[in-house]
């Protein structure tokens, strides 16, 4: 690590200790030689944590790697959501996580701020499925329950619960502000983009079962989407986000569209507050790493191609030989024989 | 069969019956509804791979997901790539229920379906007609800290139904493919409390065993079985609708046998549908709650079947002996082109749910539908069985026609008649059309509530009060065809107005007061009992 690299961690440690960034706790997604969260001292010592998510990992230590877990996939489906575009959702390995960009209330930090409570949902849900959490779906402190309990009526989706933690233990920083700040309201709204991205896109199966097979008597469940769908559906919803500003209407504060002739946002759509940098520039104070050195794709016009990438700075071009695996024969599993082929490409890095 | 009830039953006392029988409908509803929870839960499963360890130790053979002995478990494949794990060595373990719960026997059966993620990679595609072989084996424990006791093992091959809904190129990488649901298995009684299921997947290229099946990612499960709130609803109203068939069927087959003649074929048939109603109704499965029997699935197949097929028959019966042609019939030979599908179509689907459900009890993984051959031999017991069904109907629908056509012309024919026969033909056209009228109502009953279950989401809310359609409909529909047989063995039955010779001369005469006979809809002054004594001797002669 550089001198220079260190002394700008360090002053974006800084930084972060005096903006209240709500993201911190994904900070838990770069904690894995911790290990496993199985005592409570742990979560005293977890960066990123507040207060009152402290408690929170106290009361459901058996959640928290599930939290951790949710984390890493956010953040891996973000860098792959945002492999091609300037901003390539890189993290550092300070805090906040993701620089400065996501303190503000840009596009990107909704992006992340709905994949993130996505992860956390996604991956709760998950755990309750593999038998890992004891009190998922037939809870009865987590709204959706059967008053008579498993053996008369089942227990409700796991989802519910998954939803139901992401939403404690997510939120609970805009929470305990009070939920007045225009940003407050904006994390929340996106927190809960996020998770209704799972939510709205939980698949239907049905299976028949009556005499002989028959559709007589036909159950149905609900399977949640892959994960690579739920960051396919908030990258489109990125796209299209909706730029809001803070309107009192009664006695409650609402996000309303600044342009007024745009439609109003649905609950599934990402909103922002301040227009994102152009991350061309390497810039120390916001956080920014800039473009230069990255790949970009000479023939495409769109945001991956050099054009763009480049910010019109202009690129290198260098002739590279690549080492590839070709011909191979896989196993459905850990089995993987393959040859080596060597190929020349041309690579295209911006200056 | 002169002189049934409905005939001589005045039109105040019909419908007081109807209205009754309506109550006891509509509280069938309520009861499933209001009471009951809904039918079936299903409860989705997550494998844990587990790494096998122990496989050349035989220390133990069973590897669980969670819990005291969990084993030791990789979070994703690509651990046990970079650990250097083989895929014959990974275990997909699913313990049925999750953490804190217990299965129960009211649960009655239990079927888990399995479903494959597999991620798309460009150079490890599905093959075409990709077969996935299974080596799965099932256990079973009844308390937390007693061993697994093997109840199956089994080496099973499914195919894969896979479609990739983007274009198969490298930036579509890593989304999954859109798997079909695969059967896994299917228990007739949940006798214990904890299963556990493992899985693998064994590779061997040389007999070309799960090679090409693309990247496995996961394996999920899905399990479904009846909810206990709903069986203890049902058994419920098996045992009290048990015995109030019975009665009526006794009662019923007094009043046949008190007459001087023998019984008619309509009559036997009646008699026989009672039969077969009250052997679904017997509620046998309360000793699926104490024992581990587990054709108990099937042999509920089985009593459905006898009730469809008596039921068919009926119809079909009844509708001969109305036909009101010359042909005298009165015996089961005479229907053998219109009853002969029903035994067909009903053997073939034994014989399909045999070669299902009944090789299922011996190997609780297997499914017909697996095999090319077995696929064909069921979709051929299918096929001619529904083959057989469409016969049936037409059969049916022609019969009806042919017994409208005569009644037009019958009733244009009626003035000029004398007054007895006049009055049998009268019974006899009334008779039908109100068993058409009902059939017909119970039917679209049958049949609006099935699409209405199909469609909508299994309940209904409003605010915190919930209506179970599904379990509404599965307990109406019942009670529905219940009272249906209840009120044919009712009404159908003969009247003693007939044969009582010295009872009848109380009420014998003219009509008193409000008593309106329903057959003097077509104007008669005499009532109808010694009309139909008339009626008789003119037949006889």
């Amino acid at each position: 690590m550089s001198p220079r690299y260190s002394l700008r961690s360090l002053l974006l440690v800084i930084l972060a200790a005096f903006s209240a960034n709500a993201s911190n706790w994904l900070y838990l997604a770069k904690l894995s030689s911790v290990g496993s969260i199985s005592e409570e001292e742990t979560c005293e010592k977890l960066k990123g944590l507040i207060q009152r998510q402290v408690q929170m990992c106290k009361r459901n230590l058996e959640v928290m790697d599930s939290v951790r877990r949710g984390a890493q996939l956010a953040i891996e489906e973000c860098q792959y959501q945002f492999r091609n575009r300037r901003w390539n959702c890189s993290t550092l390995d300070t805090l906040p996580v993701f620089g400065k960009v996501v303190t503000q209330g840009t596009r990107e930090a909704a992006f992340v701020y709905a994949i993130s409570s996505a992860g956390v949902a996604f991956a709760v849900t998950r755990a309750c499925s593999s038998g890992e959490l004891d009190k998922c779906g037939c809870d009865r402190t987590v709204h959706g329950v059967s008053p008579q309990g498993f053996q008369w009526s089942g227990c409700s989706d796991n989802i519910a619960y998954g939803v139901a933690f992401s939403q404690s233990f997510v939120d609970v920083r805009e929470r305990s502000k009070g939920a007045s700040s225009s940003r407050a309201l904006m994390n929340l709204h996106n927190n809960e983009a996020g998770r209704k991205a799972i939510l709205n896109n939980m698949r239907v199966e049905c299976k028949c079962h009556g005499v002989s097979g028959s559709c007589e008597v036909k159950t149905c469940w609900k399977a949640m989407p892959p994960f690579r769908k739920v960051g396919n559906v908030l990258k489109e919803k990125f796209d299209g986000a909706t730029e809001v500003e803070q309107r009192k209407i009664g006695s409650t504060k609402v996000l309303v569209p600044k342009n007024s002739q745009f439609k109003p946002h649905t609950d599934e759509d990402l909103v922002y507050l301040d227009s994102s940098p152009d991350f061309c520039d390497h810039d120390l104070k916001n956080g920014v790493l800039g473009t230069s050195g990255r790949q970009c794709n000479k023939t495409s016009k769109a945001i991956d191609g050099c054009e763009l990438m480049c910010c019109g700075r202009g690129f290198h071009t260098e002739e590279v030989e690549v080492v590839e695996r070709c011909s191979c024969k896989f196993h459905w599993c850990c089995f993987v024989k393959c040859k080596q082929c060597h190929r020349v490409v041309e690579m295209h890095t911006c200056r | 069969m002169a002189g049934a009830i409905i005939e001589n039953m005045s039109t105040k006392k019909l419908c007081l019956v109807g209205g009754i029988l309506l109550i006891f409908q509509v509280i069938a509803f309520l009861v499933g509804g209001l009471i009951a929870p809904s039918p079936t839960t299903a409860v989705p499963y997550l494998s844990v791979k587990c790494v096998d360890i122990w496989k050349n130790h035989h220390k133990t053979k069973w590897l669980m997901p969670w819990g005291l002995n969990k084993c030791e478990k990789i979070r994703d494949l690509d651990e046990a790539m970079s650990r250097q794990i083989e895929a014959n060595d990974i275990v997909f373990a699913v313990h049925i229920p999750l953490p804190n719960k217990e299965m129960s026997s009211w649960f009655q059966f239990m079927l888990v379906i399995l479903q494959l993620d597999i991620a798309f990679k460009k150079n490890n595609e599905i093959k075409d007609n990709a077969e996935v072989t299974l080596d799965v084996s099932l256990a079973y424990r009844d308390d937390m800290s007693s061993d697994w006791k093997e109840m199956a093992h089994a080496i099973e091959t499914r195919k894969l139904k896979c479609t990739f809904a983007s274009p198969k190129t490298i930036e579509h990488e890593g989304r999954y493919y859109d798997c079909d649901v695969l059967p896994l298995m299917e228990i007739g009684t949940v006798a214990h409390k904890f299963y556990l299921i493992n899985i693998r997947l064994p590779v061997n290229e040389r007999k070309l065993t799960n090679v090409g099946i693309g990247e496995i990612k996961d394996i999920r499960l899905v399990s479904i079985h009846q909810n206990g709130g709903f069986t203890k609803v049902w058994f419920a109203m098996k045992t009290f609708l048990t015995p109030s068939i019975f009665i009526i069927m006794v009662w019923y087959w007094r009043r046949i046998k008190m007459m001087t003649r023998a019984p008619v074929l309509l009559e036997k048939v009646i008699f026989a549908l009672g039969i077969s109603m009250t052997f679904i109704n017997i509620p046998v499965e309360w000793f699926s709650i104490g024992f581990d029997w587990t054709w108990m699935l099937l042999f509920g197949d089985i009593r459905q079947g006898i009730f469809y097929a008596m039921l068919l028959s009926f119809w079909i019966i009844f509708c001969g002996e109305h036909m009101m042609d010359q042909n005298e019939r009165n015996r089961l030979s005479g229907y053998w082109k219109q009853v002969g599908p029903i035994a067909v179509g009903a053997f073939c689907l034994f014989i399909f749910d045999m070669c299902e459900r009944g090789v299922q009890l011996k190997n609780p993984f297997y499914s017909i539908w697996t095999t090319d051959v077995g696929t064909e031999l069921a979709m051929a017991f299918i096929i001619v069985a529904g083959i057989c069904l469409c016969l049936y109907f037409l059969f049916l629908c022609f019969m009806v026609f042919q017994v409208f056509r005569n009644i037009s012309g019958k009733q244009s024919s009626l003035p000029a008649m004398s007054k007895a026969r006049r009055l049998h033909y009268e019974g006899l056209i009334f008779r039908f059309k109100f068993l058409m009228l009902i059939t017909l109502a119970c039917a679209a009953m049958t049949i609006i509530f099935f699409i209405v279950s199909q469609v909508t989401e299994g309940h209904w809310k409003w605010g915190d009060f919930t209506v179970q359609v599904n379990s509404a409909f599965f307990t109406g529909i019942y009670g529905m065809w219940n009272l249906y047989v209840f009120a044919l063995m009712f009404l159908y039955a003969p009247s003693h107005k007939n044969y009582g010779e010295d009872q009848s001369n109380g009420d014998l005469g003219i009509n008193t007061g409000d008593e309106l006979q329903l057959t003097t809809t077509i104007t008669h002054v005499d009532g109808p009992t010694e009309v139909y004594k008339l009626a008789r001797k003119e037949a006889q002669e």
